[in-house]
């Protein structure tokens, strides 16, 4: 499944999910719900920001997984998978295990699809040559 | 009749009494980071990574 239809569903599936994105490994978005690329942009900046900032509280250099940050405006969720990042806001007081769970779910159904689509190609470029 | 109305107002005072003091005070502030080695740390407010985290994540909240 593409990022796009992955975060489609994940809106469908949780009602808390406000907003949410999909980062790959070099930190580009892959898909987002904000249809405004700057406010996408934005969310990824902060991701990649909290990212760094947890990453600078332990002691030990291993790779941030999952960062729950819970306000009384709201909640911002982050967690890493196989070099993909997903982030997702609420509202308040909002249901923890739950809305990991529905991210962990969504960012697992994403796969990649660049080199899925080059194998066809290259198939049609040999056969045209032979 | 007199024993039933008794009862209904234990009950209420009893249970206003478990929402006032046992019951949900609001949401509360808290921050957990996860590491790829297994461990977490939980932050709590007036932490300076709380702080932190909390200053990205209001900014992340902002509509």
């Amino acid at each position: 499944m593409d990022a796009a239809q992955a975060i489609r569903e994940l809106t469908e599936l949780s009602s808390q999910i406000e907003s949410a994105i999909v980062l790959g490994a070099d930190g580009s978005v892959l898909a987002s719900t904000h249809e405004d690329p700057a406010r996408a942009a934005a969310l990824a900046s902060s991701t990649l920001e909290l990212i760094g900032a947890a990453f600078e509280l332990n002691a030990q250099p291993y790779e941030v997984t999952r960062v729950e940050v819970e306000l009384e405006s709201g909640a911002l969720f982050v967690l890493r998978d196989g070099g993909r990042t997903i982030a997702a806001t609420t509202g308040p007081d909002p249901t923890s295990g739950l809305v990991v769970y529905d991210l962990r779910t969504c960012l697992q159904s994403v796969t990649e699809p660049v080199e899925k689509k080059k194998r066809p190609a290259s198939r049609k470029k040999e056969e045209g040559s032979e | 009749m007199r024993k039933l109305v008794r009862l209904a107002v234990v009950l209420g005072l009893a249970i206003w009494a478990w929402r006032r003091f046992a019951g949900h005070s609001g949401p509360r502030e808290r921050a957990g980071v996860s590491f790829a080695d297994g461990s977490s740390i939980v932050l709590e407010p007036g932490s300076v990574g709380f702080e932190r985290l909390a200053s990205i994540a209001r900014s992340a909240l902002r509509p």
